[in-house]
């Protein structure tokens, strides 16, 4: 089971960041979430959704999912990277084990782009 | 104040050039709340010096539903009086995790200049390269100097450099709920655009209890009346004005939220190829965000097709002009065909009719979707909380579960702080006015 993303649904709103920020660092910040919103081609009317797992990084994009294998990605192509911390560098998702609840981003999620599958 | 917050403020004189720094103190924090409150005081208290004081709410950039609220306080140069013009989509956000709470920016610049807010630090920069660039140029220009496209910008266009009425401040590309002119305060001030980046962090008094009662708030919001709702043609339907979504749909793309709010109110509108594409345009700038049902509603009211209006809210973007305030005047005027519109971009300028009050009236004045409150006093009382505690100014309209009653319970608990609901009735009863 892992946490799946529709990216048409997704409105960019970040809510999954914040939430993921916060397992992470016990505050809110957006620097060590492995799920982000990639909005840097606002003018474009373009954005999706990123997730680091253990051995993949989800790229959601708008017209259909890419998985990447870790390793065999170019750090320099990917979405996320816009001088904050590289999402390689960043802790990979653990679905929030430390929760009963299971992953806080999915019941921050307002529009139901993040799933569990 | 060590808890959802930097615990500085920053005040920026651009005469001397020079920057100190003030604590932004338990006791601010405990008389005046936040946002609207505390910017208020930091205005009164620089009063002298025709200050523009940004400023980040106690919940922006939080968990609490609908917090991607900043403001601008400032001396009107529609009105002549003092508002509170809301930074909706990112700006807030960047705002709060900027290492400043409250940013004073007084006197005025001998050259032009430019604002770069990060880190806890703020500086004075030179901007005769951004000055007489259009708004998007000028964002473009700073995001690549600084090597970082997600930097948030308020500009000021060339509309505000010639001075007229109608500059409002904008956010990077788009516009804002800015109706109040203060893209025209800014330059008046040789202050050209305010970058802003934030890689803060926020700690939570009562961490484990605040997120708690947030995810527990979320899962009561997310069964609103606004759930399955989206954009400007369903916030039209939501106030009567049914023929906007329709006019809306042969350009429509997607719609987008702001930080951390649910309903995405934001709709793009795509001027060159298909609106149902959803793979990266080739073409770098295919269209325009249209970020307020006001400006939507009077383009479609002077009789534009909505190809026409995105023509025209693409020359107000470039130029910085409140889309609004164009239709208002225009209409006034009689100018209704688009080529005549943008011809008269040029030199546009004020009065507009109907301000009246310290909140921008970028939202419809009365709840949305849900039936919780209506008429001036209801809708006044609602914006100040929202100008205090750095909520969505739109959502809060479409959320009766945001009670005052919660967001007093949710302060206490994410500051340590005791706030009352009488400490809240006398802040929104001087943000109001």
């Amino acid at each position: 089971m892992g946490v799946k993303i529709d990216p048409l649904k997704c409105t960019a709103c970040m809510a999954c960041e914040l939430a993921c920020g916060y397992h992470r660092d016990d505050a809110f910040a957006l620097l060590s979430s492995c799920i982000v919103a990639y909005r840097t081609r606002d003018k474009k009317d373009y954005f999706g959704v990123i997730l680091k797992e253990e051995e993949d990084l989800i790229i959601a994009r708008p017209e259909g999912l890419e998985v990447k294998r870790i390793g065999a990605v170019d750090e320099s192509q990917g979405e996320a990277d816009a001088s904050a911390k590289p999402m390689l560098l960043r802790e990979a998702c653990d679905l929030c084990e430390d929760r009963d609840d299971g992953p806080l981003c999915k019941q921050l999620c307002p529009s139901g782009a993040i799933y569990l599958d | 104040m060590e808890f959802l917050a930097s615990e500085q403020i920053a005040v920026i004189d651009l005469a001397s050039g020079e920057v100190t720094e003030e604590e932004f103190t338990d006791e601010l924090c405990q008389e005046k709340i936040g946002g609207a409150g505390v910017n208020l005081a930091l205005y009164k208290q620089y009063e002298a010096e025709e200050p523009v004081v940004l400023g980040a709410g106690l919940f922006t950039g939080t968990m609490v539903p609908g917090s991607s609220l900043g403001l601008m306080t400032a001396k009107s140069p529609l009105t002549g009086t003092v508002v509170h013009t809301p930074l909706t989509q990112y700006a807030g956000m960047e705002l709060k995790y900027s290492g400043f709470d409250y940013i004073v920016i007084k006197g005025t610049a001998a050259a032009p200049s430019y604002l770069w807010i990060h880190d806890g630090i703020a500086d004075i920069e030179d901007a005769s390269g951004l000055w007489g660039l259009d708004v998007w140029a000028a964002c473009d220009k700073v995001r690549a100097d600084m090597g970082d496209e997600l930097i948030q910008v308020l500009g000021a266009g060339p509309a505000a450099e010639k001075g007229s009425d109608l500059a409002c401040v904008m956010l990077n590309y788009w516009h804002g709920g800015d109706r109040f002119g203060l893209g025209k305060a800014l330059a008046a001030k040789n202050l050209k655009l305010i970058a802003i980046r934030g890689l803060g962090l926020l700690e939570i008094a009562e961490d484990e209890e605040f997120v708690e009662q947030c995810v527990e708030l979320i899962g009561q919001v997310k069964s609103g009346a606004w759930a399955g709702k989206k954009g400007l043609g369903d916030l039209g339907a939501a106030v009567g004005e049914n023929g906007l979504a329709d006019w809306l749909a042969p350009v429509l793309h997607r719609s987008r939220s702001d930080f951390n709010t649910p309903f995405a109110a934001n709709s793009f509108l795509f001027l060159e190829g298909d609106p149902a594409e959803l793979a990266e345009p080739a073409n770098p700038e295919p269209g325009v965000l249209l970020a307020g049902l006001d400006g939507a509603l009077g383009l479609m009211k002077l009789g534009l097709t909505v190809a026409e209006a995105g023509d025209v809210a693409l020359a107000c973007a470039k130029a910085g002009l409140d889309v609004s305030g164009v239709a208002s005047v225009c209409a006034a005027g009689g100018t209704t065909e688009a080529g005549a519109i943008i011809a008269a971009l040029e030199d546009i300028s004020g009065p507009v009719e109907g301000l009246a009050g310290p909140f921008s009236p970028w939202t419809p004045k009365q709840s949305v979707f849900a039936d919780f409150g209506s008429g001036d006093e209801w809708w006044t009382r609602r914006q100040a909380v929202a100008h205090i505690f750095g909520l969505d100014p739109l959502f809060v309209l479409m959320c009766p579960e945001l009670t005052e009653e919660k967001l007093l319970e949710l302060a206490s608990l994410g500051t340590e702080l005791e706030f009352s609901a009488e400490g809240l009735e006398a802040v929104i009863a001087e943000v109001a006015g």
